[in-house]
């Protein structure tokens, strides 16, 4: 579908279902930005990783995976969770440590995760979830189930000798992944340039025999077209696909974070590229959206976040007795 | 008579029949398929079963480790077999950091039944590498099962339980014990996790062993009988979940316990074993120091004289029951 | 070079002495035979003599204090010879205390202990508590008994659960039931109730005394003069202690016609007291007698060590001599062998010695068979304690005149009684009434002696 003159989007998707992704864009977002505001104000305790401008290959990637279709995610994973179709009631009350959060408040920020949604976690550990999804991506292949697996990491994660473990297994074993490595230009504050030698993280790719592609993760329309020819890919027994979705978090690395290690005007470039914003353009020009039906949609995610807030400070907390449990199945 | 089998053959056979029974079950490792197995655990296997479910991988622990996890994770029933139990190291982020706490982070759903086998102990010459016994490492961490069989009797039955389980179970087997061999039913069985059992029992003092210082005890206390004093050996046999009741239930019989293992005495499971004594109701009954065995602070040495002088060997366990009983 | 002096062992049982007083002070000239000190053992006070001629160098210990047998107590050397700032502990060990450097006399203090003593210091640990399993201190708790006088077997004292047991079974409370019953219905604790009837059996009138002594106001602490309990005080205590503890006690006695034994002391009094000096006495009429018939029972003359029975060969009669402040029992070698002019000489010199505390210690042991005299009270029969290892003690009564009844008539005859206490471990019953019949019989008829 030739959405305007630059924007092809090659798989078929519905408008409502483009306008549904806008509203995802938001909903990743304005929950983002809602545990910032806690964090600051010490309302949640722990620690915590915003994905504030990075919405779109959260959303891209995930627009065309299938409930039976599983992902993997990292320590910034409330946008994944999102996309994956985790709600904000639930994901902030496991914020808020309640027991009605995702995994009951004994998770939290860290790792939030739906099983029965296909979401096999966020992941504390840098590079932790990339064998685990090549293991979900093996199952597939073993139980010949047709579903992908998608795994999200970061740019730091690619210095891991897991993520390389992990892609030369899936690689051997043509197995049906789809790495997908946010490139949000630093490691905390280790910027890419200085880890590694590589000009883009998606080369890495040739190391183990399967395509690498480079594409503009902050540009939602780009990310779907990629993902959509791994995934065509994958299910066809092909094998892995490396997606390098260069990107840029807004945010500091975690709640303490000074970000000396990058300048003002650095930030404001990127900001520049919105991907709400940009996404809103194209499908305003489209005609699928208009400014109205925008900020309605923005205000009606807003209320949704309040909601779940008020969802989560409303929720039960675990009593002791819980500390034991779940320890085994 | 029931025939006999050596505990790698009885490991390869608690495998293969469930292998028959049920397609979730699989073999990864390196060196798996038509090699057979670092070993030789699973020779014969990828005939048999083929090379999707005979898994041979590269040499990647924690890639292989994690993707163990995952498919777990997912709806297989893995089994890991690493090399030499030494190498967990490279796989023990998947196993302590993913294996060991989905479950609980996730709160409750999603579970991770998967064996990780894996080979350990000294007296091979193979060196501080590729000698150590590190079951204490992973004994310490919630959400894993420890199990460590003495006899081929037991390696195929709590293989079975180990297979069955919903969880990780990290399967230690002996080097020195895979050519053993002990009575085997042909059939299948299942010994539960957590059931220690008395190899021998006796009324002077007890003896907690693990692993090859199950025999080691018996042919000490074998040779203490013959200066009338009895000796009970008890091979808790997995060491999470430990079978405290057994154990406990012997000291306060005999009020004398020693904890034998090879693995390293400081920090060892021994300490785990001798403060559980120490806390539990046979402290009262306690009519000795509790006495451990391990080996030495060092690692384990190439030359097969300082090799053996690294771990406790019988005339060791015969001097420490001795001063024990202040008959030294 | 300086030579030691050291604490001698004057027994086989002694194991530490204390040091009386000095008759030298250092700097002094000593002569080989002078007396340089004085020390009291769990027997006996003695004068210890040098063996060396000098100056008396140093003396490392002050009176009253106690110290382990070979222990070197002082240097005797010459002028200015320069010893070690300490004792170097048991003598022998370092033989060249010149040649000690200062470095080294610190490790060689540490031995100043035996090997006994050093285990009962180390059953009791630094913070006061005793050196004891938690098996036997559940033991003991169970049985509400203090875990201090246990002996412990353990490496360094440490006392086990057997230990417990054995020492529970040693001092098992003897109790009659209706004790217990009052005992119990009044919540008194029998371990604090002194029993007065046979071997401390707890009888009602203990209890119900210990009742009543509660009741009074006992706040006030027993008022006089407080001596401690030391020396020879301190060894008869612990020793008689260890006897009834360890013993079963069994007293016989019988009655002794002594009308022929005074004829026949009255017939050899001038004999011997012309060849001895000495006047006959009843006490050497009953050493021969006891001796010659000890002669035909060997059983009695036995002692009982560790887990064995020695038959002794040699009949030695120990006597108990009371002195200032307690018992001494020398011992009357070959008894069976002597004489009663010999008999009367032995005896008289050993009483006299004992009283004048200057018994050598070859005087003070070896006794298989002990007799104690309380003939010159008024007292007929008792129940005397053995003098360990021994199996039996002969206790003697006065002799008095007393109806008895002979051939159908009534007569006066001087009587004696014979309480004669046996080990019940080592002999029976019957055993040892055929000893005292015969001793009786002796008696009765002394001339029998002569055959």
């Amino acid at each position: 579908m030739q959405l305007t003159k630059e924007k092809l989007l090659v798989p078929e998707l519905s408008n409502d279902k483009l306008i549904d992704l806008y509203k995802q864009m938001w909903q990743i977002r304005l929950f983002d930005e809602k545990v910032d505001e806690f964090f600051a104000k010490g309302m949640i305790h722990g620690t915590t990783h915003l994905a504030v401008g990075q919405e779109a290959s959260a959303a891209g990637v995930c627009a065309l995976l299938t409930l039976e279709d599983k992902i993997t995610s990292t320590h910034r994973g409330h946008g994944h969770c999102i996309a994956k179709g985790a709600t904000a009631d639930k994901m902030m009350a496991e914020l808020f440590g309640r027991t009605t959060g995702y995994c009951k408040g004994k998770g939290g920020s860290m790792h939030i995760a739906d099983v029965d949604m296909g979401n096999l976690g966020a992941n504390g550990i840098v590079a932790g979830g990339i064998p685990l999804a090549v293991g979900s991506a093996l199952t597939a292949k073993m139980k010949k189930l047709d579903y992908v697996t998608v795994c999200f990491f970061g740019d730091g994660a690619t210095n891991e000798g897991s993520f390389h473990e992990a892609v030369n297994l899936a690689a051997i074993w043509d197995l049906p992944v789809i790495f997908v490595c946010e490139n949000n230009q630093y490691g905390m504050s280790g910027p890419v340039k200085e880890m590694t030698r590589v000009e883009n993280i998606a080369d890495r790719a040739h190391a183990y025999g399967i395509p690498g592609v480079v594409a503009d993760g902050n540009d939602i329309i780009e990310m779907i077209n990629v993902t959509d020819e791994a995934i065509k890919r994958a299910r066809s027994g092909k094998g892995p696909t490396l997606i390098e979705a260069k990107t840029y978090r807004w945010k500091g690395h975690s709640k303490s974070d000074a970000k000396k290690y990058r300048t003002r005007e650095e930030e404001q470039e990127w900001r520049k590229k919105d991907p709400i914003k940009r996404y809103k353009e194209i499908l305003i020009e489209a005609g699928i959206l208009t400014e109205e039906k925008a900020e309605e949609i923005r205000l009606a995610v807003k209320q949704e976040i309040e909601d779940a807030v008020k969802f989560a400070e409303e929720s039960p907390k675990p009593t002791l007795d819980d500390l034991l449990t779940d320890v085994y199945a | 008579m029931m025939r006999e089998i050596t505990y790698l053959e009885a490991v390869r056979e608690a495998m293969s029949i469930e292998m028959r029974k049920n397609d979730d079950v699989y073999i990864l490792g390196e060196d798996i398929g038509v090699y057979g197995g670092a070993f030789g655990v699973t020779r014969g296997m990828i005939e048999e079963f083929g090379p999707e479910r005979i898994r041979n991988t590269p040499i990647s622990e924690a890639g292989i480790a994690g993707a163990a996890v995952g498919s777990a994770l997912t709806g297989m029933r893995p089994i890991l077999e690493l090399q030499f139990s030494d190498f967990i190291t490279i796989a023990l982020d998947q196993m302590v950091n993913q294996a060991a706490k989905i479950r609980y982070m996730y709160g409750g759903k999603g579970k991770v039944p998967m064996v990780l086998r894996t080979p350990s102990g000294s007296g091979t010459g193979a060196a501080a590498q590729h000698s150590q016994s590190l079951e204490a490492w992973v004994a310490h961490i919630p959400g894993l099962k420890v199990v460590q069989p003495s006899t081929a009797y037991d390696a195929k039955g709590l293989l079975k339980a180990a297979m069955d389980d919903e969880n990780p179970v990290i399967f230690y087997e002996h080097k020195l014990l895979y050519k053993t061999s002990s009575a085997v039913p042909e059939e299948e069985y299942s010994i539960p996790l957590g059931k220690a059992d008395i190899k021998r029992e006796g009324t002077d003092v007890t003896i907690v062993a693990t692993a090859i210082m199950v025999h080691k005890s018996l042919e000490a206390a074998k040779e203490l009988e013959k200066e009338g004093i009895s000796v009970e050996v008890i091979d808790p046999r997995t060491i999470v979940p430990l079978d405290e009741e057994t154990i406990v239930n012997s000291v306060k019989k005999t009020g004398k316990v020693i904890v034998v293992h090879e693995a390293v005495k400081r920090g060892g499971i021994g300490g785990e074993i001798a403060s559980m004594i120490a806390e539990s109701e046979a402290f009262d009954y306690l009519d000795a120091p509790i006495k451990r065995l391990g080996g030495a602070s060092s690692p384990i040495p190439y030359n097969p004289e300082l090799e053996k002088a690294h771990v406790p060997q019988v005339s060791d366990i015969i001097k420490a029951v001795k001063e024990t009983l202040n008959r030294a | 070079m300086a030579k030691e002096v050291f604490m001698p062992k004057l027994s086989s049982t002694m194991e530490v002495g204390t040091l009386l007083q000095w008759f030298k002070e250092e700097g002094d000239p000593v002569e080989v035979g002078e007396p340089i000190f004085e020390i009291m053992t769990d027997k006996i006070n003695i004068e210890v003599e040098a063996y060396e001629e000098g100056v008396l160098l140093k003396k490392y210990f002050e009176e009253d204090d106690e110290v382990p047998v070979n222990t070197v107590i002082a240097y005797i050397g010459e002028e200015g010879e320069v010893v070690p700032a300490e004792s170097p502990g048991i003598s022998g060990e370092d033989s060249d205390p010149a040649a000690e450097t200062d470095s080294a006399i610190g490790n060689s203090t540490v031995k100043v202990a035996g090997e006994t003593e050093e285990a009962k210091s180390e059953a009791v640990l630094e913070n006061g508590k005793v050196r004891a399993t938690p098996a036997a201190r559940r033991v003991a708790r169970e049985n509400d008994i203090a875990l201090n006088p246990v002996a412990g077997s353990g490496p360094k004292g440490r006392i086990h659960e057997q230990d417990v047991i054995q020492a529970i079974s040693d001092n098992a409370v003897l109790v009659t039931p209706l004790a217990e019953k009052i005992a119990k219905e009044n919540d008194v604790d029998l371990g604090h109730v002194i029993g007065t009837g046979a071997r401390g059996k707890i009888e009602k009138a203990d209890v119900l005394a210990f009742i009543e002594a509660q009741k009074a106001p006992s706040s006030k602490p027993a008022t006089g003069e407080r001596v401690k309990l030391k020396g020879l005080r301190k060894a008869i205590a612990d020793k008689m202690l260890e006897s009834v503890r360890s013993i079963p006690h069994v007293t016989l006695t019988s009655d002794v016609d002594m009308t022929k034994a005074i004829e026949l002391r009255k017939a050899l009094l001038p004999i011997v007291e012309s060849q001895t000096g000495y006047r006959l006495s009843y006490t050497e009429i009953i050493i021969k007698t006891v001796a010659h018939v000890l002669g035909n029972h060997p059983k009695v003359n036995a002692a009982l060590i560790g887990n064995e029975i020695v038959y002794n060969n040699d009949v030695n009669i120990g006597l108990a001599v009371a002195v200032d402040n307690g018992l001494i029992v020398p011992s009357v070698k070959k008894a069976n062998k002597k004489g009663l002019a010999e008999l009367t000489e032995a005896s008289k010199t050993l009483g006299r010695k004992a009283r004048d505390n200057k018994l050598t210690p070859d005087e003070m042991q070896g006794s298989t068979f002990t007799i104690s005299n309380l003939g010159m009270y008024a007292i007929d029969g008792f129940t005397p304690i053995i003098n360990p290892p021994e199996t039996a003690i002969l206790g003697v009564g006065r002799i008095a005149e007393k109806p008895v009844v002979v051939n159908g008539q009534i007569e006066v005859r001087p009587m004696m009684v014979l309480s004669l206490s046996f080990d019940h471990r080592v002999i029976d019953g019957a055993p040892a009434a055929e000893f005292l019949t015969e001793l009786k019989e002796s008696l009765e008829d002394p001339y029998s002696l002569l055959v």
